[in-house]
């Protein structure tokens, strides 16, 4: 359905992406996994239209997005990071409206907006304005526009930020949904646990190039990493640090990414493990796997 | 033309929810025109016109004037389709600027014209206005006078970063554009460096037409100059406004 090849672009010195290549298939849900300015939002602009590239192409559904944006547009739904919904017209008024630009016949308009309604729990607010609605109930407003003409990919920047726990359930039941009637999907995020719950095919997204790729017990099994995390009351020398091959991956909190016992590691610390407050065996999950593949800890919004 | 329909009937939908400003823009015209009424019948009957009632200058003044302000309200709805973040969701039509561009101009064009008929219809019934010449040759320069300003005000929102930067361009050029064109006095009392400036204003061609027809007999013929500056002055700007517009340009509204 969507094939990226290539695709490079530059904010002056600033390299947003570095000739990234992308598949997915009809039906399959790609969870873009990035810390911010990653390069998440820069390639699915790219692939919306929104954005020119440097380089490379995008064929979306064998028609290149860049020579044939009208008929590639037709194919896609985007819902952009921020949320972007008409505050003075009613819900229905804002699905039939987005269903009207992307070429949805008149008389299929309400049908189709009601569908969607019913899907993200809209169906009893759909003659209500979008301005009074609740931010998650604008949140769901916002992803169903997206996809009220039922596009062929549907990319969804960023979703749930600032979504309330019950309306990211809704959200990612919805995106499975979808991505059962066959639609591709590609869903940018910082929650790991939605990407679990998609159980998406993951691509790690880091300074412009994507540099891992697969479901996530593939890519726990590639990358996962054998060692302790332990957190002291204060910071460890930088000398002792060396010698135990130790990361700092928070305020006194260390990671050793060797296969190490709890009690190699107090008799290594010495005098200093009087100081730990916790030793934790590092577990093979998502977070562990962005470590290892971009040396880096995923941050995770806080709403 | 299916992206422009829409784009259309859903800013035509946006201004009916929330008509206040034009309201306020019909309201402050009509107050003004009974204020001048007097003084401009004077001015006229000096400039030779012996059975002037002032109307046929307070009048077309007032809604020359205004005019200039309501047409701003069309780079307020583009800059706020930013601030709402739709933008970008238009954007992701594959709509090709102009359509743009027309989704937007399309409605203010007919809400402008339409904010002309009124005011000028309150004019002949409260303060006397009475068309002497041709009803299609004023249709034609309040169409003409309408379509010039929309373009102007989008070639300034495709200039301008901001709304601020651009409203404060709007109100300048009303007053300016109004003052040098001949909306707030006949341009005949205007000081001579103003008369030499005049004719590159909007507004005198606007004022030029809508006397021909108020204050004489004038057929067709005698607003094909006025209505013939108005039309080209448009195409210039629309094609400016085309050249210089960048749908992918960050706009600020307001913070």
């Amino acid at each position: 359905m969507l094939s990226v090849r290539g695709l490079a672009k530059a904010y002056g010195d600033v390299h947003a992406l570095r000739g990234a290549d992308l598949d997915v298939a009809e039906g399959q849900i790609v969870a873009l996994l990035g810390k911010n300015g990653a390069g998440k939002t820069t390639m699915i602009s790219i692939i919306a239209g929104l954005l020119r590239p440097d380089t490379g192409t995008v064929t979306i559904d064998g028609f290149d997005a860049q020579r044939d944006l009208d008929r590639a547009s037709k194919l896609l739904g985007i819902a952009p990071q921020d949320t972007g919904i008409y505050g003075v017209l009613t819900v229905r008024e804002n699905l039939e409206f987005f269903a009207n630009l992307a070429g949805v016949e008149k008389g299929v308009r309400p049908g189709r907006a009601e569908s969607v309604a019913e899907q993200l729990g809209l169906t009893e607010l759909l003659d209500r304005r979008a301005s009074k609605l609740s931010g998650g109930e604008q949140r769901r407003l916002h992803t169903g526009c997206a996809l009220v003409h039922t596009p062929k990919l549907l990319m969804l920047d960023e979703p749930t930020v600032g979504a309330d726990v019950a309306t990211r359930a809704q959200l990612i039941d919805f995106v499975r949904a979808t991505a059962n009637k066959g639609s591709a999907v590609i869903y940018t995020t910082h929650y790991l646990n939605e990407v679990e719950a998609l159980d998406a095919d993951i691509v790690i997204i880091d300074n412009g190039q994507i540099l891992a790729r697969g479901t996530r017990d593939e890519l726990v099994e590639q990358h996962r990493l054998q060692g302790l995390e332990f957190t002291l009351t204060e910071t460890l020398a930088e000398a002792t640090r060396a010698e135990l091959g130790a990361v700092e991956v928070g305020t006194h909190t260390y990671r050793i990414d060797q296969d190490l016992a709890v009690g190699a590691l107090v008799a290594k610390l010495g005098d200093r493990s009087d100081h730990l407050v916790s030793v934790e065996a590092v577990r093979p999950d998502l977070e562990s796997v962005f470590l290892a593949v971009t040396g880096d800890r995923l941050e995770e919004v806080s709403d | 033309m299916d992206v422009v329909r829409a784009i259309v009937g859903v800013q035509l939908r946006i201004i009916r929810r929330d008509p206040w400003f034009l309201v306020i823009m019909f309201g402050m015209p009509l107050v003004v025109m009974p204020l001048f009424v007097k003084t401009m019948k004077l001015s006229l009957q000096a400039e030779g016109y012996a059975d002037a009632t002032g109307a046929e200058q307070v009048v077309p003044g007032q809604v020359v004037l205004f005019g200039f302000m309501v047409s701003g309200s069309v780079a307020f709805s583009v800059f706020r389709e930013h601030g709402w973040k739709t933008w970008d969701r238009l954007r992701a039509s594959a709509a090709p600027p102009a359509a743009l561009l027309a989704g937007f101009a399309i409605p203010w064009v007919v809400i402008h014209v339409f904010y002309q008929v009124v005011l000028m219809l309150v004019g002949g019934l409260f303060v006397g206005l009475r068309l002497k010449g041709s009803l299609i040759g004023e249709v034609l320069i309040l169409v003409a006078y309408s379509t010039c300003l929309i373009a102007l005000v989008l070639l300034l929102t495709a200039t301008f970063r901001t709304i601020n930067q651009v409203n404060a361009i709007v109100n300048l050029g009303a007053m300016l554009f109004g003052g040098l064109g001949g909306a707030l006095v006949p341009v005949e009392q205007l000081p001579g460096w103003a008369q030499v400036v005049s004719p590159f204003t909007p507004s005198y061609w606007a004022m030029e037409g809508h006397r021909a027809v108020f204050l004489e007999p004038g057929g067709l013929a005698d607003i094909a100059k006025p209505f013939g500056v108005l039309v080209g002055a448009t195409v210039v700007l629309v094609l400016l406004g085309i050249r210089k517009f960048r749908a992918d340009e960050a706009k600020e509204f307001f913070a």
